[in-house]
């Protein structure tokens, strides 16, 4: 992972072990998460038991609290994993003049596309959610449904999903300078591996590598 | 002013959505760059961007979009279990005593994956893996066997259980349960069209679909206990998941759970659930949940900023003032969707295209199902037309480099042309 470019105090060199510094947070965050998604059929088919019992016991069996946590966990998922997914090529990309470029072009694009994009859009989102989530949390907001979980912890993680895509963002962009700069970057596992044969984004992206 | 900033917002957005930059936030780009245009000449008030969290929140307690990562789950685990394998090998043998059987065998087997699974690729890939050598061992033409594995692998987005339906279900506003009940017949429909086009092959050129040769068959006994192996566990699936959504016993998420559970219960019971099978299923639901729904998150600020600049004004005066009235709109979307799909996925279509026309549809009194079912068979064909069909890439990922990609091409030809008939006879003449 280390470039080639020399000197201790080589600012590139600095920012590129910043770069993977944030990218190994990522990859640790989306090990954990990804297991979210077994809880979630868990808790999913339990739900619908539940309901399903229901209709004979007389009595409601059903749990707000489990229904929230369905979606909670399925809002975590996307929410957490989005940066990991950013490095990895999970979010679908229109390959049909991409795939034919080579990769100092296709830094350049997703250099652009890092910084004009995404960077600003994380921004963004940080800025309008402040306010709402802060006034969940001023009023501790809670389900409307009777034993329903809190929503202002789930409602904050908006804030967390952005300001993970931002950093992300920040190392994606600073990988995609080393590439460009000819530093023995191009091997980078944020470029897609071009093959000829291998199917376009999205169902096709490349396999990401096990997180974590 | 909507008949300006519409026209030149949608083309700026598919621009820079064709850069090859992640679609999600390349349309996140075009919002910010069009609202910032029209703040800058005093069309659009940026304080509508505040209306990003109250919808992202709304796409976090989505119901429906739930059902989507149980169903990736449930159709991964299947992969995994090898059940398409058992499937195909055991139908080959059934049917490849007869001229063009191997064919139907695909076609069949591609129905019954696409009601057990929901997922594309799988199918496309196992298929090309498995019955392609046993087809071109048998001498079938290698167009006509490329062309059968890649459409009847494709027929996973018209039949119920599909992620194609949910999102779908999801931007029209209309239950999932009954549109996945209207696509049943639609589906088959398909299939049907497909297995006679492949007797009607079979008879008039034996050439291109003979009979397998005899050192490859089995004795009738132990195929017999075969076919019944290998037809419980797609058979238990169906019923769990379809019959309990068609009964009204479970929504299509609760299904989707509870399919995705039995699932491992059945990958199970063929010593196929270790921990690569459960890594390999929680990685994959992980990377398309956090897809569709980025994607899903990026289209709602591309529609937020469209909408600020009255482009759904322009989309639906357009759109609901072409002659012909329902009929015109009908042929315009389809052929706008139709050509969409040769280079955009079916995701993108439903999340920026959908919204847009269902309100004319409204208005011109279309059944918003009925539309649903339209645009999944037309987006099915979309997975099949080259040069970026879906399909297509993964049926060439798993073929060996002798075969050449336009024999991939003119093998799928016919079947595109089957799937627009029937298209067809579905606008003009199931029309409610």
């Amino acid at each position: 992972m280390a470039g080639r470019s020399a000197g201790r105090g080589d600012p590139v060199r600095q920012l590129l072990r910043f770069s993977a510094a944030i990218d190994r947070m990522n990859d640790r965050i989306g090990g954990v998460i990804q297991w979210l998604t077994l809880a979630m059929v868990v808790v999913g088919s339990a739900n619908a038991l539940l309901r399903y019992a229901t209709r004979f016991a007389g009595v409601s069996l059903s749990s707000n609290a489990f229904l929230d946590l369905q979606w909670y966990m399925f809002s975590l998922v996307f929410l957490l994993a989005a940066a990991w997914g950013l490095k990895y090529g999970a979010h679908v990309r229109v390959d049909v003049m991409y795939e034919r470029l080579s990769a100092r072009r296709r830094a350049w694009i997703d250099l652009f596309g890092t910084i004009l994009f995404l960077i600003p859009f994380s921004v963004l989102m940080l800025y309008v959610s402040w306010p709402p989530v802060r006034n969940s949390w001023s009023i501790r907001e809670t389900s409307p449904d009777p034993g329903g979980l809190a929503r202002y912890p789930i409602k904050t993680v908006i804030l967390i999903c952005f300001a993970l895509l931002l950093l992300q963002g920040i190392s994606e962009a600073i990988k995609q300078i080393g590439i460009l700069r000819g530093g023995g970057f191009a091997e980078s596992d944020s470029v897609p591996p071009h093959d000829p044969h291998g199917p376009a984004s999205p169902h096709g992206a490349p396999e990401a590598p096990e997180g974590g | 002013m909507s008949g300006f900033w519409g026209p030149v917002m949608f083309l700026g957005a598919l621009a820079l959505i064709f850069t090859g930059y992640p679609v999600a936030f390349a349309l996140a780009g075009a919002a910010m760059l069009f609202a910032l245009l029209g703040w800058m000449a005093g069309v659009f008030d940026p304080i509508l961007f505040m209306a990003m969290p109250e919808r992202t929140f709304g796409t976090m307690s989505n119901f429906t979009l739930l059902a989507v990562p149980f169903f990736i789950f449930m159709g991964t685990v299947l992969e995994k279990s090898r059940l398409a394998e058992e499937l195909l090998e055991t139908f080959g043998m059934l049917f490849g005593r007869f001229r063009g059987g191997l064919a139907l065998g695909v076609i069949i087997v591609g129905a019954l994956l696409a009601a057990a699974t929901g997922v594309v690729g799988a199918s496309v890939t196992a298929m090309g893996l498995i019955s392609l050598p046993v087809m071109l061992r048998n001498d079938y033409d290698e167009d006509y066997s490329l062309g059968v594995i890649s459409a009847s692998g494709t027929l996973g987005q018209i039949i119920p259980p599909s992620i194609v339906l949910i999102v779908l279900g999801d931007q029209l506003g209309v239950s999932v349960g009954s549109l996945f009940a209207a696509a049943l017949l639609p589906g088959l429909a398909l299939t049907g069209a497909y297995a006679v086009y492949a007797v009607v092959v079979a008879w008039l050129r034996p050439d291109v679909a003979p009979a397998m040769k005899l050192e490859e068959r089995m004795s009738t006994g132990a195929l017999v206990r075969r076919v019944l192996r290998s037809m419980i566990p797609p058979l238990a699936l169906i019923v769990i998941v379809l019959g309990s959504i068609f009964a009204g016993v479970a929504t299509p998420t609760e299904a989707g759970a509870l399919g995705a559970v039995g699932a491992m219960a059945l990958a199970a019971l063929n010593r196929n659930m270790g921990m690569e099978t459960l890594r390999a299923a929680m990685r994959e639901t992980t990377r398309l949940t956090v897809m569709v729904v980025f994607l899903l998150i990026g289209s709602t600020a591309f529609t937020l900023v469209f909408r600020g600049l009255d482009g759904d004004l322009w989309i639906e005066q357009t759109l609901s003032g072409l002659p012909g009235g329902a009929i015109g709109f009908l042929i315009v979307v389809n052929i706008f969707v139709f050509v969409l799909g040769f280079f955009i996925d079916f995701f993108e279509i439903a999340f920026i295209i959908v919204p847009l026309i269902a309100p004319a549809a409204v208005v011109l009194g279309i059944d918003l199902t009925w539309l649903g079912i339209v645009l999944a068979v037309n987006l099915q064909t979309s997975f099949l037309t080259p040069p970026f069909g879906f399909s297509l890439f993964y049926l060439r990922g798993v073929t060996p480099a002798a075969i050449s990609t336009t024999s991939i091409y003119r093998g799928v030809l016919p079947f595109i042309v089957i799937q627009l008939v029937v298209l067809a006879v579905i606008i003009f003449m199931a029309r409610p």
